[in-house]
């Protein structure tokens, strides 16, 4: 295979509390992404997925994150690279996406003078060509009017709209690495089929790859290529789409996708998991699903169990698996 | 047999804009003609996008807000003719759960203490047996009844949503208002709380509206859905009815929006184009008319009635009859491995 476009290998983050106490948000995460991919990380809130993408653009705060691990990106190792190289790849070769459009959005600027500004200092085009090139963008996204829109401010564009000038603003220098983090988490429905059907088809033209963070396995099924599920700070299980669907090899996957209500099946009680997810100042020893896992025994409870592959390109953090013989 | 419920023309108009002498300017039509009934021991879900009613419409229920227009009659009598004492005394057989739990618990006081509250001001048991009450009540809904002495900020979301529902059951209910009441929560706690409401009715024999902008959540709890879109119900059907055969293209459009968890399943896309329109100017019609595929010339000018079919499916649309078939807007039902069916069993016994 060729060299993967991103290589996450070993990443850990932990955050210094105000008592004194580190929280580890990041416990050894490691997965790699080929070029014009499409990468799903599901889990559930504190599993640490979006840590995993902010610590990949290099925005956790420097004085409270202690990060190590490596994440090579085209030949650099992002998690060593200066500040300076850092600001000249975001916005040109690798992109991020955010759930609230505000949070990426100036408002006291147009979203015209907003997407030319990533082209004018990544590109060095002179401002007329960047308006033109706004103007390009925006209809890119199938934003209408789009020479009307160039001059507007986010406050006067609807929800969806806003999420369209923000992918816009992202795509602006045809990034290689996009990443998404929930989306279309605060849109409402018909508003999210609208904007998943434009990621679709972006990536059809542009041939970007993607990382798309969610809790919703609905929108990795939708739209990913392969998928890595977090608990608790970890990879437990990274298979391709249809593999993860159809034979997980992790409990918490099995509970997972057993407690969504679902559309296309009926179901008269939902799977669901008991229990929370461990305090992750203080993480229990085995595995951090065990408390929560009706197939763990003694040992899943003593001994950390390492990942394994079960099956070509399907790996499992669980001592248990391959699961088909617990119900055998 | 009355309903338990019997909503009638109910219109609720907020104020938007005034003039610079408080003369009412521009009107937002929260709920504009909304008519349904409600059987003691059923679910009712209210579905529908930001801003379509569906929130009014529970608020009006429990006459947290006066409508503009419209009755709500609770067991044969019209709330809204209730003076104070009765409106108390009508409080306690309908209750509110809320989306953010956290929000509703006063974070002072401990959980024995708000749910005490409920107890002492309807004087639903002797004082002497109220900590026993409260204890009860904790464990109903799946809590350490040790928990009494623990305060809100003390438990996880999901825990906090279970004291929610505790303290709603505490003056024993007939009805329960769920506003988007597992919204918030990840899947996995969402899941306990959906098994825990019903597993509540079947005990209690509860009435439920449930409001909700989430057409799986609904399909898995509710008996009978009402679609709403810019104020007003646009399909009306049992939850099976509507999920076999969605008449509106309202409903047809957000069945297929959803995204399912089947990797490569055939479906057909309905994307709506455009935005919901401002319900302060909605536009004249049916309020779906300037995104519906379908809409023609009387669309445009003639509200359509919410008109029922004998079996209770009732459609505010003029084509409805006229539409193509809607079989593959959401995937055919498919089956789980048997493997997999066995794994996740072992979760539901583990729950248990």
């Amino acid at each position: 295979m060729t060299e993967p476009l991103l290589a996450v290998d070993d990443l850990r983050v932990a955050f210094a509390g105000d008592d004194g106490r580190t929280t580890l948000a990041v416990d050894g995460v490691g997965f790699a992404l080929q070029r014009g991919r499409t990468l799903g990380i599901v889990g559930e809130s504190g599993c640490g997925k979006s840590v995993t993408s902010l610590s990949i653009m290099g925005l956790l705060p420097k004085q409270s994150a202690r990060v190590s691990g490596s994440v090579m990106f085209e030949g650099t190792d992002l998690l060593r690279a200066a500040d300076r190289t850092l600001r000249d790849l975001r916005g040109d070769r690798l992109a991020m996406i955010f759930q609230e459009p505000m949070t990426s959005l100036n408002p006291s600027y147009t979203v015209g003078d907003q997407i030319a500004e990533a082209v004018i200092r990544h590109r060095g085009a002179s401002p007329r060509e960047a308006r033109a090139h706004a103007i390009e963008m925006l209809r890119h996204v199938r934003i209408p009017s789009p020479e009307q829109r160039v001059d507007d401010y986010p406050h006067h564009l609807s929800g969806g709209m806003r999420q369209r000038a923000m992918i816009a603003m992202a795509l602006a220098c045809d990034p290689q690495l996009l990443i998404a983090d929930e989306p279309t988490t605060a849109l409402d429905v018909t508003i999210q089929a609208q904007i998943l059907d434009l990621m679709r088809r972006l990536r059809a033209e542009t041939g970007t790859a993607i990382i798309l963070i969610t809790h919703d396995l609905g929108v990795v099924a939708e739209l990913c290529d392969d998928i890595v599920v977090m608990y608790a700070g970890q990879v437990v299980e990274r298979a391709p789409v249809a593999a993860l669907f159809a034979q997980p090899q992790h409990p918490y996957t099995v509970g997972l996708l057993g407690s969504i209500p679902r559309l296309d099946q009926r179901r008269d009680r939902l799977a669901a998991i008991d229990g929370t997810v461990p305090n992750m100042t203080a993480p229990p020893p085995g595995c951090r699903f065990a408390r929560r896992c009706p197939f763990a025994d003694e040992r899943c409870r003593r001994e950390a169990p390492p990942p394994v592959e079960v099956a070509a390109g399907h790996m499992s953090r669980c001592w248990r698996a391959p699961l088909e013989h617990l119900v055998q | 047999m009355t309903p338990l419920i019997q909503v009638d023309g109910l219109v609720k108009h907020f104020v938007a804009r005034r003039s610079l002498l408080g003369r009412p300017t521009a009107t937002v039509k929260a709920v504009d003609g909304i008519s349904f009934d409600l059987n003691a021991g059923e679910t009712l879900a209210l579905v529908g996008e930001s801003g379509c009613g569906k929130s009014t419409v529970g608020r009006l229920v429990l006459r947290l807000i006066e409508p503009t227009a419209g009755a709500v009659r609770f067991e044969g009598r019209d709330i809204f003719g209730d003076n104070e004492a009765e409106l108390r005394a009508r409080r306690r057989h309908a209750q509110l759960i809320f989306q953010d739990p956290y929000a509703s618990l006063n974070p002072r006081m401990t959980v024995g203490q708000i749910l005490e509250e409920p107890l002492l001001l309807h004087r639903v048991v002797p004082p002497d047996r109220r900590k026993e009450r409260v204890g009860a009540l904790l464990a109903t809904v799946g809590l350490d009844p040790a928990h009494a002495r623990r305060y809100p900020h003390e438990f996880s979301g999901g825990q906090r949503q279970r004291i929610g529902i505790a303290r709603a059951l505490a003056v024993e209910p007939k009805l329960i208002v769920c506003d988007e009441p597992v919204s918030a929560l990840d899947v996995s706690i969402r899941a306990q709380v959906l098994n825990l409401l019903r597993a509540l009715q079947r005990r209690l024999g509860l009435s439920y509206i449930f409001i909700s902008h989430d057409l799986a959540v609904v399909k898995h709890i509710a008996d009978r859905i009402a679609v709403m879109y810019l104020g007003r119900i646009v399909e009306m059907a049992n939850a099976d009815a509507l999920f076999a055969a969605p008449r509106h293209p309202y409903t047809r459009a957000l069945l297929s929006a959803i995204p399912v968890p089947s990797p490569g399943a055939h479906r057909d896309r309905q994307i709506l184009q455009g935005d919901v329109p401002s319900p302060i100017a909605p536009p004249p019609g049916c309020h779906l008319h300037t995104r519906c595929p379908h809409a023609i010339d009387r669309c445009r000018s003639e509200r359509p009635g919410l008109v029922g079919d004998p079996a209770g499916h009732a459609t505010a649309c003029h084509r409805w009859r006229e539409l193509p078939d809607a079989s593959q807007l959401v995937p055919r039902e498919g089956t789980a491995s048997a493997v997999l069916e066995k794994l996740q069993a072992a979760f539901v016994r583990a729950a248990e």
